[in-house]
């Protein structure tokens, strides 16, 4: 790391408060800048890609229902274990079929965990971030709301649901061949940038660091 | 003859008050307005157009907010602090002269009384720190006491270059002879003098960066940290109405007063208002831009560097004096 | 007929009496420092109607605004809530109250021994034509010159013996902040 001191004052910087006037000159500057505010109710921010919001499971156009097999890896995994799957098996090594799908939402940190691991890219977590409430009920997500979360993430219009990918079903820096078939979608380009690969391992062997960190080692 | 004095100076009276206090609500919003956009924010825009009104819905909140006095104060004291405050401010309104024709009281003695009200403030701070019964308030109360005595001595040893160069202590008649003078202002031959103004005029109004009995970080809210709803207001308005004094003396000693390149007519106190406002300015700026000094940094600067640099002031106007004349 | 400025001078005397049997009185320390200073206001409003308007405007300045703040500063330190209770000094209350009625019936009968003194070149009118301060300057520095040198001598053995004590203080405990206070008052008083 390179520290860069700060040139001394000399006498008469420091008779005529040089530095202070400086600082000064850099306020009245920006005061004739354009402000950075983003004027919220009225101007919506886009949030960015891999947003974590709201959560959803995805309709399934088939069967009109979730894509859910209840493999209770999205329980095992969630940090805050606010999901709750429960199922039955009409007989022995026979289908798991879903009963119902829980998420208390107010426990959740958005970690994102359940969508990198759901082997059939059921649930995600959308780019809604608007699901205030004045009672708990509204924010504890059912089976039947977690869809209706999906239809209105997919009538928001920016999506298509046959083409959609979230970036969480395809954890980045995975090896593509590791993943499940219905996970091998492509994902955005920008999310698969190198340079974002995740590990240690991976770092090294990418591209080599950028300049400024090279200069600070 | 009597009586109608008496009710010409009442209608007087009321008049400058409220114009001063409308001056106070929006010099809030021209602060919020000015370091908003020097933070790159826009500062308030919701209330009226342009948030106009925002200082009016401000002053609706705070009276309408619940008046709570902690149970362990010493009510009596807790009551009369902000009033103690205020009122000492508000009398230095009488002796400012807005123009020519309008100031209140034209006293011989204006400047000093001007000190002396202002003196009287902090003991309006301090009562509000120990009556409060709370550690924040008290550690404000008693930096805001300090602070004050050490900065009036330098502020009042700046502006004895100007009473020697005028001969008065009268404001009106420190205006006129500065209209007199060569450059027609003092800031020009009085600059140590103004320098030294300066920067106790931000540490007597408790402003950025001397805000140290209101020191946000590490005091909560100092002296007024246990006021609430329209008391704390009447710290406010003391506040600002105080850095409106401040501005005025500034205006008064030391930028040329009513005076101004030309004459603007109807508006005789327009290059008051706007001198007043360029120190506002001044003030909001700073607090934009510089961070707040540690306590013992305070002292040092008061003590050994403005005192010392305002009675080389002294001396130097008086040589001065005495070399031209 | 009493006129208006004799009725203020009744109000303001009672006052200042009133207001400092009661600041000996109270309880608080606190709220005795604040009649003390109710009582220095009212000091200066008996000089503004002896057309001394500089004098109480210092008055206030001095008195109200740094030394009676210094005082307020030492009470807050000592941080007494409440009058501590002691014994008293003297045996008997009555001896006391008989010493002190016999001093008022002293001054009361030497009332009429007190005279104007002689007035000087300084009426109300050179004074207003000259204007306070200059008046007060130009006697201070020429006919009251010596002892006025014998006060700012005084007074400069203070701040140099405040100094000194604040320095010794410094030596024998490093780094103490408090040498600032002691500059402080040091110059004040």
């Amino acid at each position: 790391m390179i520290v860069k001191h700060k040139k001394k004052r000399n006498l008469l910087e420091t008779i005529f408060l040089v530095e202070i006037l400086k600082g000064m000159g850099l306020t009245l500057r920006r005061m004739f800048s354009k402000p950075v505010t983003c004027q919220y109710p009225t101007e919506k921010r886009q949030p960015s890609l891999g947003f974590r919001g709201k959560h959803a499971l995805v309709r399934n156009p088939h069967t009109q229902g979730s894509k859910c097999v209840a493999c209770l890896r999205c329980v095992t995994i969630c940090p805050s274990q606010c999901i709750s799957i429960r199922f039955h098996q009409d007989e022995e090594n026979g289908p798991r079929l879903l009963d119902s799908y829980e998420i208390e939402a107010l426990r959740c940190i958005y970690c994102g965990y359940c969508a990198e691991v759901c082997p059939v890219n059921a649930i995600l977590l959308t780019e809604s971030y608007e699901y205030s409430s004045y009672d708990r009920q509204s924010i504890f997500f059912d089976q039947e709301k977690l869809l209706a979360n999906w239809d209105e993430f997919m009538d928001q219009g920016n999506h298509n649901p046959h083409t959609y990918v979230n970036p969480f079903w395809r954890p980045r820096g995975c090896d593509i061949k590791g993943l499940a078939a219905p996970r091998r979608k492509a994902v955005p380009e920008e999310w698969t940038r190198e340079g974002q690969i995740v590990g240690r391992k991976h770092k090294a062997a990418a591209s080599p660091a950028p300049p400024e960190q090279g200069a600070k080692q | 003859m009597a009586e109608i004095n008496f009710t010409k100076l009442l209608v007087h009276l009321v008049v400058l008050v409220d114009v001063v206090l409308l001056h106070v609500a929006y010099a809030t919003y021209f602060e919020r307005k000015v370091i908003g956009h020097m933070q790159m924010r826009m500062g308030p825009t919701r209330v009226g157009p342009m948030g106009l009104l925002q200082p009016i819905a401000d002053g609706i909140k705070l009276f309408f907010k619940e008046d709570i006095i902690p149970a362990a104060a010493d009510r009596p004291l807790f009551y009369a602090a902000p009033i103690i405050c205020l009122v000492a401010m508000l009398s230095c309104l009488a002796v400012l002269p807005f123009d020519p024709n309008h100031v209140l009281a034209d006293l011989n003695i204006g400047l000093i009384f001007i000190f002396a009200m202002s003196s009287l403030a902090s003991y309006g701070v301090v009562l509000a720190g120990w009556a409060s019964n709370s550690k924040y308030s008290f550690l404000g109360g008693m930096r805001s006491m300090s602070q004050v005595i050490s900065y009036e001595i330098a502020m009042g040893l700046s502006l004895v270059g100007v009473m020697m160069m005028t001969g008065s202590l009268n404001l009106g008649q420190i205006v006129a002879a500065q209209a007199a003078s060569p450059f027609g202002i003092y800031a020009i031959p009085q600059f140590i003098g103004f320098f030294v103004f300066v920067v106790s005029m931000l540490a007597e109004t408790n402003r950025v960066p001397f805000d140290l009995p209101e020191a946000e970080t590490e005091l909560v809210a100092g002296y007024c940290t246990e006021y609430s709803g329209i008391r704390f207001s009447l710290f406010f308005m003391a506040e600002y109405i105080g850095m409106i004094v401040m501005a005025s003396i500034g205006t008064i000693c030391f930028l040329g007063g009513w005076n101004g390149p030309f004459t603007v007519p109807y508006v005789p106190f327009f290059w008051f208002l706007l001198k007043i406002y360029a120190i506002m300015f001044f003030f909001f700026w700073v607090r934009a831009t510089l961070p707040r000094y540690r306590y013992d940094q305070l002292m040092d600067l008061g003590w050994k560097f403005l005192i010392p640099l305002a009675l080389a002031n002294i001396l130097l106007t008086g040589l001065m004096k005495t070399v031209l004349e | 007929m009493i006129s208006l400025s004799q009725l203020l001078f009744a109000y303001l005397a009672t006052a200042i009496t009133g207001l400092a049997l009661l600041a000996v009185n109270a309880r608080n320390p606190v709220h005795s420092v604040l009649l003390v200073l109710a009582m220095f206001f009212h000091m200066a409003g008996l000089y503004l109607t002896l057309n001394a308007e500089f004098l109480a405007a210092v008055q206030i300045i001095v008195y109200a605004g740094a030394i009676l703040v210094l005082y307020l500063f030492v009470v807050f330190l000592v941080n007494l809530k409440e009058e501590i209770r002691v014994k008293r000094f003297v045996v008997s209350q009555h001896y006391a109250i008989l010493l002190a009625i016999g001093l008022c019936v002293l001054l009361v009968s030497n009332m009429d021994s007190f005279a104007l003194g002689i007035s000087g070149p300084w009426t109300i009118e050179a004074i207003q034509q000259t204007t306070h301060i200059k008046a007060l300057g130009r006697e201070l520095f020429t006919t009251y010159l010596l002892p006025f040198e014998i006060t700012g001598l005084i007074l400069l053995v203070a701040v140099i013996g405040g100094l000194v004590l604040a320095r010794e203080d410094k030596a024998t405990t490093k780094g103490n902040s408090d040498d600032e206070n002691a500059e402080t008052k040091g110059v004040h008083q």
